[in-house]
């Protein structure tokens, strides 16, 4: 919007619909006008205008909002007229070419082209709030009132020495700002200057009306912002006519890009100012606007976005929308060719808000929703499964509610001992090390306690493995024969664990289990905490076993089909090779008949193999389930 | 009744937009479709809802556009009527009504240059063929499914169910065919433009071309078969090359005329498809699916966009939510998925997929089901379960718990909760107070326990995930309801007739309440000032009153409670009554003896799904019957009979009154259309509208009985806005 090329070329035009912030319409590089939904987050449409390249897109302004329209004018009592929701429809754009184009999003095409009133570059087009009339500021230093509704010019002045390069018309539509060399306002029934305001050395970029108040109160107030300049200048509207210097300057950390503020209808009404820099910050400030303002204020809240890669890298915020509630900003964030958009809770108590964002999911997610309208929620290997029989799929221990205070301190407890029974089997071990090597060398020994032993002493899963892996039954119930008591909680607990994982492997620890139970249940009973403990354990078995009963039903059944099915084999056999012999006849014969008896064939033909299919796959069931 | 007068109910959106075939402009940019009592104009590139055409009582049946003059269509409607309509502009250009004798439902079939009707009544055996020029042909057996009948060159085509008739424009012959059996009944029918052909699909999946009409009982026909189940729409393009034809497996097949055994085919559509629509040129197409979405396809070879409304599954199974976040109304909507719906505009943001798994669309095939979703209060947490009913064996369950990832903007899986429960879940809850990582959720099922999840420390391998912190059961009885007071410190289950009242601190049950005779239905702790009361109702039509403070019943009485749900920033209850076949509201405060709203007959049928609303900015209505509405809204679904079909209504101020954009008084005379003959059947409706046009300055003539209500400031302020709103030069603009 500058008439230096270099911020040109930078400042992108990026602007939320209004009222209901439900679009955003952004001019990225390549020259093509793209309307992302905020809603949904996706692309809503695309629009390359004929001669994008040449004739690039400096400027874009959304129409007011159209009210759609009713039908007929009657109105019934039960088919209500739903709440018209007020759409965003219309787009302008001012091109470097010097025509505006009239875009029509709710239509996805072109709507017209206003040209033959600039010269120049259209530096800015503004649209009137109320009345269909379109205002467009060029290089030429003209400003050009267009008529939307014949499409014609319907005045133009000259406004400047220089280029045009901001344009700004008043809530009310009476009056309009425009930047060029200085500051003027104009009086747009006459067309006259009302009031001009000098401070800016470099092209402003950024006008827009704070207040709402009508000019002869004293209570108008106008923000301005430059290029290169990282002010931004709020100026009063006085009676007097004695506004020379700003008001009140907001501190920015560099130019303004994107400017979005709610604006004030009273003195007691706070002006709500949202600045996205071009160093992609954003800057939230508040101010209520009631004469000077010596000192710049420096913005309430400062937000920065960043990745979430080990060193974090800011992401550059596009555009921020404020909403009614202070604390929601409908921010853009990205790059002009996909811009994330966001509905952000801001803790705007804190001054500075980092939030970080993964950049590459967000685009990910959106991209894949634009036809399709499903999203697919991220699942990553990270999530837990619980089937029942892991710990935590059931409360910890089954009792009674009154139980829970006791159990906790249980749990307390349990810990201490595991370390005190641990640390007496490190005694044993140690002092029966000195035998077991040789005992071990020299005998050819028929268990494995002392392996085992130390393996549960050092949580060593290779020794753990080596010893489960024994498959000869007379071998494991003596290693759990010989095995210290102190050693039988630990071994539990490692084949609870082992019994969780792989089924096959689950196989081969039932043998060691029941071998614990015949050997140590006595033990075990004599235990005081024996339900906590053995809680875990308690509720797999009892989940497993579930089925148990149903499979046996399933496995007789299966059985009594395949025995009767072995017996009819050869004879089925037969039966389907004369079954199809005759089926091929009919269908011949059919053919030459009248059509409705072919269809009466047809459903049982189907139906045949079909059984004899059902039969097979049992067969195959079977062969798993032995 | 001046409740009635202030609020009223607003139909918001959600109607089925497939109920009818769509129509496609002859410029391909547009698309008009039947949705509820109005036809909603969608343009074909953006998907956008560019028109909404009112007028219509009752249920849309047809839209057409006019052959004549294709910048007009007309529409019928089920309280029959036919109306004109310049569908760019939205105007209501002729209104034809018919007399009671069509009470049915009304068709408008023909495309030609005379308007031709078709009514059939519904209860009856005998049709109506209506004429403009009041010719009439009786015609018997005609079913209402607009399927069931075609136009070729000349003729008609309609069947029945296992016979085909033919009448040619003079006579009517009858064919009858001797097909016999179930599975070959037809189930739609088109003919070819071009030809003397016609084209059936029939239940069994196969498709036959007739030709040789004219001679009696010297027909041929071809059968073609892909589908493996029902034919459901069937069409011809219309240079008569290219045969489509869908059916329930979501596929488009297109078939080469005189080439069949040459098919391309565009798999993956979604859902069932119900209906299929062809541009004038052949470049578009359109297919209307089972899950209210209308696919636009460019050349048979894209989907080039996908015009969704909500989503109806079998039923709406979870309870609305209004997502935080998004402020979006959240349900279950494509088979295991859950939908995110924009409640201001009407439209269908995103469909999360939370069972991914590959939908296999077949008949009689039994599928992962999101039947109970439920949100935290903040948003962050969202809980799903998901079921696999099987008719012989055990439900499948899968209970789900996903977080919200804030840097990816996304639900991530944190949770998976293999059969939480043996039977059938009753009721999901989330601790409405939230307090970060101790987030509280509460299960019941159907055997008898309900469970209480909390969230784990974190464990060196991952970040937290959720297990199971308590169970308990009551006497063997099964729970179906579970409540959170406001701030989390008491959970109220309900155990068929007993009501349990549980501390979450500790799992102590504090108190039992067993008064009411039935079982429990709804329970819900009110909230704020009230927040010492817990209500339930009943099975046995009781609504009660709990003190607990007391422990003590504090009222009851005896009505038929469909549905009870608290305002969640307010102390007040609503309460949808069933009686009568109507629903009845009524908006209450537990402390109150006399009801704050309540409306009779708010809508046919049983209101089982409702949710409070909370309105962005809150209004400062200071008017006693309104004012419950200040903080949120009532929205809510009515189950309409038709087609099992729901849509959601708000209930919202008079307010929405106003924001009316401008009535259609200036009447275009567009394309040599002679706008006299409007037919005023209904007085006009409130005086407040005309106050609005009065006020209106221009455009609009001034009506002379003006003699509105006084405008309260609240009334004015809105019309005020209106005003300023009233954009009408757009119209002129969009004529340009």
């Amino acid at each position: 919007m500058a008439t230096d090329g270099v911020s040109l070329s930078l400042k992108l035009p990026c602007v939320f619909s209004p009222k209901s912030r439900q679009y955003l319409a952004v001019c990225a590089q390549d020259g093509r006008l793209r309307v992302w939904n905020t809603d949904s987050k996706t692309l809503h449409q695309e629009y390359v205008p004929s001669a994008h390249l040449s004739a690039t897109c400096t400027c874009v302004a959304w129409g007011p909002c159209r009210t759609v329209k009713e039908g007929p004018q009657r109105k019934k009592r039960k088919s209500e007229a739903a709440q018209v929701e007020e759409k965003a429809d219309l787009l302008a754009m001012g091109t470097a070419a010097g025509t505006v184009l009239i875009y029509s999003t709710a239509k996805g095409s072109l709507h017209c082209t206003l040209d033959g009133g600039h010269s120049g570059g259209v530096n800015c087009v503004h649209w009137h709030p109320e009345d269909s009339l379109l205002y467009s500021g060029s290089d030429d230093t003209n400003i050009v009132e267009w008529d939307l509704q014949t499409g014609k010019t319907r005045s133009k002045w000259k406004a400047d020495r220089a280029a045009v390069t901001s344009l700004c018309v008043s809530p009310d539509g009476k009056l309009l700002l425009s930047a060029g060399h200085v500051i003027k306002m104009w009086d747009l029934e006459t067309k006259e200057v009302y009031r001009k305001f000098t401070g800016h050395s470099t092209a402003v970029t950024t006008l827009r009306f704070a207040t709402t108040r009508p000019p002869d109160s004293n209570g108008l107030y106008f923000l301005s912002g430059a290029a290169h300049d990282r002010l931004l200048s709020v100026w009063q509207v006085r009676e007097d006519g004695k506004d020379k210097n700003s008001v009140v300057s907001f501190t920015l950390t560099d130019e303004p890009q994107h400017v979005d503020l709610i604006t004030s209808s009273s003195k007691e009404e706070a002006v709500r100012l949202a600045v996205v820099c071009k160093d992609g910050q954003l800057h939230l400030f508040e101010h209520f606007l009631n004469g000077p303002c010596k000192k710049p204020l420096s913005p309430s809240c400062s937000v920065q976005m960043s990745d979430t890669k080990e060193s974090p890298m800011p992401i550059p915020l596009l555009a921020a929308a404020l909403g009614a509630d202070p604390r929601s900003v409908l921010l853009a964030y990205g790059n002009y060719l996909q811009p994330v958009m966001e509905n952000a809770e801001i803790n705007t108590a804190e001054r500075h808000v980092c939030l970080a964002r993964d950049l590459k999911t967000n685009l990910s997610l959106s991209m894949e929703t634009t036809v399709s309208k499903v999203k697919t929620p991220i699942v990553n290997a990270k999530s837990k499964v619980l089937i029942p029989g892991l710990p935590g799929h059931k409360a910890p221990v089954v009792s009674a509610p009154q139980g829970t205070e006791k159990r906790k301190k249980d749990a307390g407890n349990k810990e201490m001992s595991i370390a005190e029974r641990l640390g007496e089997i490190d005694l044993e071990a140690s002092s029966s090390q000195k035998g077991a090597p040789k005992a071990t060398a020299s005998l050819q020994t028929d268990n494995y306690a002392v392996l085992l032993m130390q393996g549960l002493e050092s949580k060593d899963a290779n020794i753990l493995n080596k010893v489960f892996q024994t498959r000869k039954e007379v071998e494991i119930k003596k290693t759990v024969a010989r095995l210290p008591l102190p050693a039988v909680i630990p071994l539990v607990e490692e084949l609870t664990t082992r019994l969780q994982g792989n089924p096959l492997v689950a196989c081969m620890m039932v043998r060691w289990l029941k071998a614990v139970l015949v050997h140590h249940t006595s033990y075990l009973a004599s235990l005081p905490d024996l339900v906590t403990q053995l809680g875990v354990l308690y509720h797999m078995i009892e989940s497993r076993v579930k089925m148990f009963h149903k499979l046996t039903k399933l496995h007789g059944k299966l059985h009594l089909l395949t025995t009767q099915v072995r017996g009819l084999k050869s004879s089925l056999k037969l039966f389907f090779f004369f079954f199809f012999l005759s089926q091929h006849w009919e269908e011949e014969e059919a053919m030459q008949e009248d059509e409705g008896d072919e269809e009466d064939e047809d459903p049982d033909s189907r139906t045949e193999p079909k059984a004899n299919g059902d039969e097979d796959m049992e067969h195959e069931n079977e062969s798993e389930e032995e | 009744m001046v409740e009635q007068a202030e609020i009223r109910v607003v139909h918001q959106g959600g109607s089925n937009i497939t109920f009818r075939e769509p129509a496609i402009s002859s410029d391909s940019r547009f698309l008009l479709c039947a949705s509820g009592h109005n036809v909603k104009v969608f343009s074909t590139v953006t998907e956008e809802c560019v028109q909404e055409l009112r007028g219509h009582t009752d249920l849309v049946t047809g839209v057409l556009i006019r052959p004549s003059n294709h910048l007009q269509a007309y529409s019928c409607s089920a309280d029959g009527t036919v109306r004109l309509w310049d569908f760019t502009d939205g105007i209501l250009i002729k209104v034809k009504t018919f007399p009671p004798s069509s009470e049915g439902s009304i068709r408008l079939i023909k495309p030609s240059d005379s308007l031709q009707l078709l009514a059939v009544h519904l209860p009856q055996t005998a049709g109506q063929l209506v004429e403009t020029s009041d010719l009439s042909a009786v015609l018997s057996d005609v079913s209402p499914n607009p399927a069931t009948v075609a136009f070729g060159r000349a003729l008609m085509i309609f069947y029945d169910k296992l016979s085909i008739f033919c009448c040619c424009a003079s006579r009517f012959s009858l064919k009858e065919n001797s097909c016999s059996g179930r599975s070959n009944t037809f189930t739609c029918v088109a003919c070819h433009p071009t030809d003397d052909c016609v084209a059936t699909g029939h239940e069994d999946g196969k498709i036959r071309l007739w030709r040789n009409f004219d001679q009696k009982r010297e027909y041929t026909y071809r059968t073609l078969h892909w589908h493996h189940g029902a034919v459901r729409a069937l069409r011809f393009t219309p240079e008569g090359s290219n045969l489509l034809s869908g059916g329930v497996e979501s596929v488009l097949v297109q078939w080469q005329y005189q080439q069949e055994s040459q098919q391309d085919f565009l798999p993956r559509l979604g859902a069932a498809i119900t209906h299929i629509a062809v541009s004038p040129d052949g470049a578009l197409f359109c297919t209307s699916h089972s899950d209210n979405k209308i696919t636009v396809i460019q050349s048979c070879v894209k989907v080039s966009s996908i015009i969704q409304g909500l989503v109806k599954g079998e039923a709406v199974q979870t309870d609305l939510m209004v997502d935080p976040r998004s402020k979006a109304l959240v349900l279950n909507g494509k088979p295991g998925h859950l939908q995110f719906y924009s409640l201001h505009r009407d439209r269908l943001l995103f469909n999360l997929d939370v069972v991914q798994q590959e939908f296999i669309h077949q008949e009689g095939l039994d599928q992962f089901q999101v039947v109970m979703a439920t949100l935290d209060g903040a948003g962050a947490w969202l809980a799903t379960v998901e079921e696999r009913k099987q008719e012989t064996a055990e439900a499948e369950l899968n209970l789900k718990l996903w977080a919200f990832d804030e840097p990816s903007q996304s639900f991530v899986l944190n949770t998976t909760v293999s059969t939480p429960h043996e039977a059938r879940i009753t009721a999901v809850t989330f601790d409405p107070a939230a307090r970060g990582q101790t987030s509280l959720l509460v299960s019941c099922g159907q055997d008898g326990l309900f469970k209480a999840w909390g969230l784990t420390v974190p464990s060196p391998d991952g970040g937290p995930s959720w297990s199971c912190d308590f169970v308990s059961a009551y006497h063997g009885l099964a729970p179906q309801r579970c409540c959170f007071s406001a701030d989390g410190s008491l959970l109220a289950v309900g155990f068929q007739e007993v009501v349990t009242v549980w501390s979450p601190a500790s799992w102590e049950l504090l108190l039992t309440l067993s008064q009411p005779p039935g079982n429990i239905r709804d329970l819900c702790f009110s909230r704020l000032s009230c927040s010492k009361f817990l209500l339930g109702t009943t099975s046995c039509n009781q609504l009660c009153c709990w003190n607990l403070l007391t422990c003590s019943l504090e009222w009851s009485t005896s009505m038929e409670v469909s549905l009870l749900l608290a305002d969640p920033l307010s102390d007040n209850m609503a309460a949808f009554c069933h009686q009568d076949g109507n629903t009845d509201l009524f908006v209450f405060k537990p402390s109150e003896p006399r009801p704050l709203f309540s409306q009779k007959a708010v809508c046919s049928g049983r209101v089982s799904r409702a949710v409070f609303a909370p309105r962005e900015v809150a209004l400062e209505s200071c008017e006693e019957s309104s004012r419950w509405l200040n903080r949120s809204q009532l929205y809510f679904l009515t189950p309409l009979m038709v087609n099992k079909w729901a849509k959601y209504r708000p209930i919202s101020s008079k307010l929405t009154l106003w924001e009316r954009g401008p009535t259609l008084t200036e009447k275009k005379t567009s394309a040599g259309e002679t706008p006299s003959d409007m037919e005023e059947e209904e007085e006009e409706d409130s005086d407040e509208e005309m106050e609005t046009r009065a006020t209106r300055s221009e455009e609009a003539p001034l009506e002379t009985d003006s003699a509105g209500p006084v405008l309260s400031r609240a009334q004015v302020r809105e019309l005020r806005r209106v005003r300023k709103l009233d954009h009408s030069w757009f119209s002129s603009l969009l004529d340009s």
